[in-house]
């Protein structure tokens, strides 16, 4: 019985070590098998591997951008491109708290997957700079640069011309006030519902009103982490005029007169906090739950609905009214933080998956599927037609998207493919919690620049 | 094993050795896989100045990270914080067990399983589960702590638990006692219902207090299960990084940096494996040295 068991765990070793080299098999003969098309010319390439009996199946893995997060509303557009296609895709589903250290774990491992949808301050500025990416620059043609929106299209294209992100929809992030609270405290007097902008002076008067009726916190800097931070990096530098980066996005400025002024502000205001114990999404729920009167994490997908609780639109729990507006600055006009996504693709050597993914780009970026892909995402088509399907009435039938279109002039520099974004990025939540615990503004703010251009 | 089997042919304790390595060959083959190997690479990597990327070089830089590491304040600060979890929470774990095994573990055998499961609970809940309901415990709106500290008059105004340098990580290690409790609860339980009960009578024979008769009888016997509960709860606090994670990414103002929280900081958001791997290195070097000290002082008093 014992040699039984001994050879069966012997046979298993056998096994496993089997499969262990098993897998290197293939890989060591994917360079032989690939080299005439690397011999080939590279516009010739992706058709001669065409042939596409490996690139029946492709892999996606997706951010949680409106209902792309969804898999039944993704499901029903897989196959229905997989219809038109014959291209099967498999879902992955991420978060934005473990999300990117999935795809750094997966692209370590060799293990990425074929099409990934996000924004540019990922695909462009992370791992379409650290070479991760496939530059799709032939995917457009002139008639594409013209149709779609030109901050998109800057945003997607890195300095040298190449491409690693195909956008599909868009919005201009915000932030919301109850507006029920605001009347109850008389602060409605200091907000325009038509334009929805306020100044920078209405705004101070409105959280002192608030305070003063309610005597607690009525708004929160968000800064546990960088959940949500779009909000109030864009509370920061509209206050008094202030930028995140140059315009050619080779340097942090957030260490501006203006910065440090509207940071002096924040900090010093009865009524609002510097809370590092919540981010963005923490804000929203308390904001939905009527705790806070104010959220700076807000775009057109919360106003449709808030905290993703499905319990009504432009409501909170309580079904007090909820009001989108545009950052406070001292014109009333300011520039809105852009919120971008579409699809890249991940170089894993293979070109008939990349030509398949390609593919798929077409097919819902700029082809049949884009309105489906737009609709699904809740935001706004970056083009206003699509291989001459005609894309400005999506939400036509719909006048809160209508509404929310008055603040998309007000949309700024995409600045967020500036280099190194991701280590910037952290030391911006890191500066604030240190303001937060009584930091001097100043000195805070030269550190972060200085840690942010050093990796810049 | 072919010492302690005097009388066996040569053939058979050939065969025997052969069986016993073959049963241990698929744990070896795991444990080479992904315990050695990964070690042996951590500790090379840390020589490298090693970045994401795909085109990206390693460059070797000898002792550079390590060099790097005793001048990085945030390293510093996340080692002492891992230090003041160590220090205040495997005494108190381990005390605190002792404590609650003693007082149940000769009762009805119904109550003693009822409060070896109440303080289990926690270890087998899951680490994200157990974190969110901490997470509305100490919320700054309306958490239950605050809730209670203003209608008892303990506290005039919210105080932010987890977003203030002051609480945040006497907060933290609250939780990981909770969490650390059961297991060694468990394992006293189950020794001192071992403990030699003749020898036990003996010594009340002698005359012993019950006090005596702990520490001179009972200590002693449940001696190896203290030195494991100390070792484990060493490691476990060394190694405390879910909590961080999940409650307050190392902040407010890196307060509640860990060294391992802090490694994989350096590792999935810097991107520097290298210096993240250097982290790892000193990490496990301190842990060694530790346990080691432990179970020498064990075996001494022992």
């Amino acid at each position: 019985m014992k040699k039984l068991i001994a050879l069966l765990l012997a046979a298993l070793m056998v096994l496993s070590l089997a499969a262990c080299g098993g897998s290197s098999a293939p890989a060591a003969e994917a360079p032989a098998a690939e080299a005439p098309a690397a011999d080939a010319p590279a516009a010739d390439a992706p058709a001669e591997e065409a042939p596409a009996a490996a690139a029946t199946e492709l892999t996606l893995w997706t951010y949680p951008i409106g209902n792309w997060g969804n898999s039944d509303t993704v499901d029903a557009l897989m196959a229905d491109f997989e219809a038109a296609t014959g291209i099967k895709v498999t879902v992955e589903y991420l978060d934005y708290t473990s999300g990117d250290d999935q795809v750094n774990s997966a692209l370590e491992g060799d293990a990425a997957p074929d099409l990934i949808m996000e924004g540019p301050e990922r695909l462009v500025a992370n791992w379409g700079a650290k070479g991760y990416m496939v530059d799709i620059a032939d995917l457009w043609d002139d008639t594409d640069k013209a149709e779609v929106n030109a901050a998109c299209v800057s945003a997607c294209f890195t300095e040298d011309g190449a491409c690693y992100e195909y956008p599909v929809v868009m919005t201009a992030h915000c932030m919301a006030i109850n507006y029920d609270a605001f009347v109850e405290a008389g602060a409605d007097q200091y907000v325009d519902l038509e334009s929805h902008t306020w100044t920078t002076e209405q705004f101070i008067q409105a959280v002192k009103a608030l305070y003063d009726h309610y005597g607690d916190t009525v708004a929160a800097v968000f800064c546990g982490g960088q959940g949500g931070d779009q909000g109030t990096r864009a509370l920061v530098n509209n206050l008094y005029g202030g930028t995140f980066t140059n315009a050619e996005h080779t340097a942090y400025t957030a260490d501006s007169e203006e910065n440090i002024k509207a940071l002096e502000l924040l900090q010093g205001m009865d009524g609002i906090s510097f809370d590092a114990s919540i981010v963005g999404g923490d804000e929203i729920a308390l904001f939905y739950q009527e705790v806070l009167k104010m959220a700076f994490c807000w775009n057109i997908a919360q106003q449709l609905n808030p905290n993703s609780a499905g319990t009504g639109e432009e409501l909170t729990l309580n079904g007090q009214k909820i009001e989108f507006m545009s950052f406070p600055s001292e014109t009333g006009e300011s520039k809105l933080q852009g919120g971008i996504w579409g699809f890249g693709i991940f170089d894993k050597g293979d070109a008939a998956k990349i030509e398949a993914a390609k593919t798929f780009i077409k097919y819902f970026c700029d082809g049949e599927g884009t309105e489906a892909a737009v609709k699904a995402a809740n935001y706004f088509a970056v083009r206003d037609t699509a291989e001459g399907i005609d894309l400005s009435g999506i939400w036509a039938d719909n006048a809160i998207m209508n509404e929310y279109n008055k603040l998309m002039p007000y949309l700024g520099d995409y600045y967020q493919v500036t280099t190194n974004w991701a280590v910037a990025r952290t030391e911006w939540w890191n500066m604030l919690q240190r303001i937060g615990t009584g930091g001097d503004v100043a000195t805070e703010v030269a550190t972060f620049v200085a840690n942010a251009n050093a990796a810049a | 094993m072919r010492a302690s089997r005097p009388g066996m042919s040569r053939a058979l304790v050939r065969r025997e050795t052969i069986a016993g390595y073959l049963f241990l060959l698929p744990s070896l083959f795991f444990f080479l896989v992904f315990v050695i190997y990964p070690m042996f690479m951590c500790i090379y990597t840390s020589f490298f100045d090693s970045n994401m990327g795909k085109d990206a070089v390693d460059m070797f830089i000898g002792l550079g990270n390590y060099k790097e590491l005793f001048q990085d304040k945030i390293f510093l600060g996340a080692l002492k914080n891992t230090a003041i979890i160590v220090l205040v929470s495997v005494p108190t774990v381990c005390a605190f067990s002792l404590w609650v095994s003693s007082a149940i573990y000769n009762m009805k055998p119904v109550f003693t399983s009822a409060f070896r499961c109440i303080f289990y609970l926690p270890v087998v809940t899951g680490s994200v589960a157990v974190t969110v309901v901490w997470k509305w415990m100490y919320n700054n709106y309306y958490g239950i702590f605050n809730y209670l500290g203003k209608s008892v008059g303990l506290i005039d105004s919210n105080i932010n638990w987890l977003g203030d340098p002051k609480y945040a990580l006497w907060c933290i290690i609250l939780i990981l006692f909770t969490t650390s409790v059961g297991q060694p609860i468990v394992l006293y339980v189950s020794a001192l219902g071992n403990v030699d009960q003749t020898l036990v009578e003996a010594a009340e024979v002698d005359g012993a207090t019950k006090t005596q008769v702990f520490w001179k009888i009972k200590w002693a016997q449940i001696m190896p299960t203290t030195l494991y509960i100390l070792i484990i709860t060493t490691i476990n606090s060394f190694q405390c990084f879910a909590l961080i994670q999940l409650l307050t990414s190392g902040g407010p103002s890196h307060s509640t940096d860990t060294v391992m929280y802090y490694i994989y900081y350096t590792a999935f958001k810097l991107y520097r494996y290298g210096y993240g791997n250097a982290m790892g290195v000193v990490l496990m070097v301190i842990i060694a040295i530790l346990s080691a000290i432990q179970y020498k002082l064990g075996q001494t008093d022992s």
